[in-house]
């Protein structure tokens, strides 16, 4: 403890002679039960701060900094982690968190009070559409309501019209869950069963066999991989229930391939938030995210957008002022303007220092900001290859 | 200046999640201090005293049951008094059972708790959790709003010391120490000791509902993630071990000083460079790593503190029976 103590001051001494930093908070559910997705947005928003940093930096050279603070996925730990970045760390603007829960708690007990811009990449409850935040609380991931009605036209698309339905009990698969039943149905489509399951569980064969005896055509699982999603398909799989599985987000992970086997999901199609992958902007932020442990897993692409995005918003505003981020950061991200791809930072720099209007069009669209801060869905479908890799195309 | 006055509102913040904890250990101190009940299902009780609060206290909203928008007092005092209700029925039930066994039955009760507030969506908004949870003061301009909250905090948490120190001087306490340390010797001094073990269970649990109230208004939500057993059920325990359990003023300073080293490690971790070398082994991505450091460093520091202070760092004191030798303190530190 001492040591650390000691080279925390160190560390500390040797910040301090640096030019100046311009923070932004970087909080995240760096411990907790979504932990591993984290761990490859960290490094996208890490990566979006590195291109700012090799581009000539903030203002006159200043540094990007990201602060990062842990929110585990957890409510009073988002306030615990807001209070810290906002107030010792006096960053400009905070980046997530990510749980919904967590950014709720987070923006309405510290960031809303203290007029600090928050923008995450991953929080798509819809209750954050309708909160009272001043202008303050934005978003770079879609409300669940509309990844429901996406994944709902497919299946119907895909020649599917009765379907089970299972959703981990947790804030997003739960939320993501209903708002599928609700648009499947509404589309025409029959739910022949619908059940919440617990994650974490050892098996799932009681809750395959409901669902099993329920005969659909279709197994429609929301959960995340780790916690029930390779368990539930292991067990569909080896009873024979269903082959045919449609999912979303939390099971798009390589590791959930190597854990069920390719051959078993020839079958299989998951939706994500994603990216047109034709657009020139997703082939910019592809060329430069080479590098990352996962640059197309779930929200990757968003952290890079919102990481980079805020940067352009201090820049634009000019100086550290936290009221001017919010103006500014509706100014780059929606048009009219000169239109900015991921990692174009220089280019940016140089118009907003020469006056011009810029638009950023990131890697998962175009990122423009309605009145309640939330962003229209772009979404993605993914198919399962025999090499055991995920194919992804645009789902239209 | 601005940095000083940053410091200042954090240090507000970390004093008003420490008493938030310390009125969850003062109640666990009722219980397993005084009385020896080894409650491990504290989580349940904060859940029904945050929801409970929540909505009562929250204005209309279609996805979950309220639109009651009663004072934030009235929310407080239905807290308690709802998760006084459920530690009867609990009680009722569980009572008799012997502190390990006892312990089973909490744990089991409080996930049976949590699980059904995360289930029942009509009431509770499911796992999405009811957000707007109205705080007091929160119409006073920063920072005069965080003060007052703090204030508001510290004024109930000191309430709540001088009636339970007065309890734990009273005829009362000695009962409830008597029990804790020798039932049949209580039983056979002609007390009833399953009375009394209620009591103690309920007036505890009533206190961890208000804890979990508070928490809800402070965080300004409540979700099935903010009543998490690792958090809210364990972290407590670790509190009262390190502060001392058995001593009212140990409750308050644990929870306090473990909050504040959960906290304030993260501000160490945040210094680390980006990168390193330790032994030649290149460390990347050093400040999400050190996430999980501090984790360890809580442990360390609960190690450090119970082999120098094996008996918390306020250990208990005995005002009824001074002189003699806390004979509970030996066995206790081994469940402990």
């Amino acid at each position: 403890m001492k040591k650390l103590l000691l080279a925390g001051a160190a560390a500390l001494g040797a910040t301090a002679a640096q030019a100046d930093e311009v923070k932004i908070g970087s909080v995240a559910g760096v411990t907790g039960p979504i932990a591993e997705i984290i761990a490859n947005l960290m490094e996208a928003r890490d990566l979006a701060a590195s291109h700012v940093n090799e581009q000539g930096g903030m203002f006159d050279g200043d540094t990007l900094t990201l602060v990062v603070a842990d929110s585990g996925c957890d409510p009073n730990a988002a306030v615990d982690a807001g209070t810290k970045v906002v107030n010792v760390d006096q960053v400009v603007a905070i980046v997530g968190p990510n749980c919904s829960g967590a950014t709720l708690s987070l923006a309405q007990s510290v960031a809303i009070p203290s007029g600090v811009v928050t923008l995450s990449e991953s929080a798509t409850s819809p209750a954050i559409t309708g909160l009272d935040d001043n202008d303050l609380l934005f978003r770079a991931a879609p409300s669940d309501a509309y990844q429901g009605i996406a994944l709902a036209n497919f299946v119907l698309a895909s020649g599917v019209s009765s379907v089970v339905v299972t959703y981990a009990n947790d804030d997003y698969n739960a939320g993501l869950g209903a708002e599928f039943i609700k648009a499947f149905e509404a589309a025409g489509g029959t739910i022949a069963a619908s059940q919440v399951h617990e994650p974490n569980k050892a098996s799932y064969r009681s809750e395959v066999a409901t669902l099993a005896a329920a005969g659909a055509d279709a197994m429609v699982l929301f959960a995340y991989y780790g916690s029930s999603g390779v368990t539930i398909v292991r067990n569909s799989l080896e009873t024979g229930a269903y082959t045919k599985i449609f999912g979303a987000d939390g099971l798009v992970d390589e590791e959930f391939i190597t854990q069920i086997g390719a051959e078993n999901l020839t079958d299989a199609y998951f939706t994500t938030p994603g990216a047109d992958d034709t657009t020139g902007s997703w082939k910019a932020y592809m060329d430069l995210a080479s590098g990352l442990s996962a640059p197309t897993g779930p929200y990757v692409a968003n952290a890079y957008d919102v990481t980079f995005l805020m940067a352009l918003a201090v820049e634009k505003a000019g100086s550290t002022d936290r009221s001017l981020i919010a103006a500014a950061l509706r100014e780059v991200a929606t048009p009219p303007g000169e239109v900015i791809l991921p990692g174009e930072w220089a280019k940016a720099k140089a118009l907003i220092a020469a006056g011009t209007d810029i638009n950023y069009e990131g890697a998962t669209g175009s990122i423009d900001f309605d009145a309640a801060g939330d962003v229209p869905g772009i979404y993605q479908l993914h198919t399962v290859t025999s090499e055991g890799t995920f194919k992804s195309e645009l789902l239209k | 200046m601005d940095q000083l006055y940053g410091w200042g509102i954090y240090a507000i913040s970390l004093l008003t999640f420490g008493g938030i904890y310390a009125v969850l250990t003062l109640g666990l101190n009722v219980q397993w201090g005084f009385t020896g009940l080894f409650n491990a299902g504290i989580a349940g009780f904060v859940a029904v005293g945050a929801y409970s609060s929540a909505i009562l206290t929250k204005a209309f909203d279609a996805s979950h049951l309220g639109g009651y928008g009663l004072p934030i007092p009235v929310g407080w005092i239905a807290a308690m008094v709802l998760s006084a209700l459920i530690a009867w029925a609990i009680g009722r039930i569980c009572i008799r059972l012997r502190s390990d066994y006892l312990a089973i039955a909490t744990i089991g009760i409080a996930e049976i708790l949590r699980l059904v507030l995360k289930n029942e969506s009509w009431a509770t908004n499911g796992p999405r959790g009811i957000p707007g949870v109205p705080k007091a003061w929160e119409h006073l301009p920063q920072p005069w709003d965080q003060v007052a909250f703090l204030l508001t905090v510290m004024a109930i948490v000191g309430l709540i010391y001088m009636a339970l120190e007065r309890a734990w001087r009273s005829p009362w306490g000695r009962v409830m120490t008597a029990i804790r340390d020798s039932e049949d010797a209580a039983r056979a001094a002609g007390k009833n000791v399953e009375v009394f073990r209620l009591q103690s269970f309920i007036l505890g649990a009533a206190l961890m509902g208000l804890g979990g109230a508070l928490m809800a208004q402070y965080a300004r939500f409540i979700g099935p993630d903010s009543t998490d057993p690792v958090k809210a059920t364990f972290l407590v325990w670790v509190m009262l071990i390190a502060g001392g359990s058995g001593n009212n003023r140990g409750a308050i300073l644990g929870a306090v000083l473990i909050w504040t080293v959960w906290s304030m490690t993260e501000i160490v971790t945040s210094y680390l460079p980006r990168e390193a070398s330790v032994f030649g082994y290149e460390i990347s991505n050093l400040p999400v790593r050190a996430a999980y450091l501090r984790i360890f460093l809580i442990g360390l520091v609960l190690q450090f503190i119970l082999q120098r202070y094996s008996t918390g760092i306020l250990p208990e004191t005995r005002p009824a029976v001074a002189g003699t030798p806390p004979s509970g303190a030996q066995t206790r530190e081994s469940t402990g």
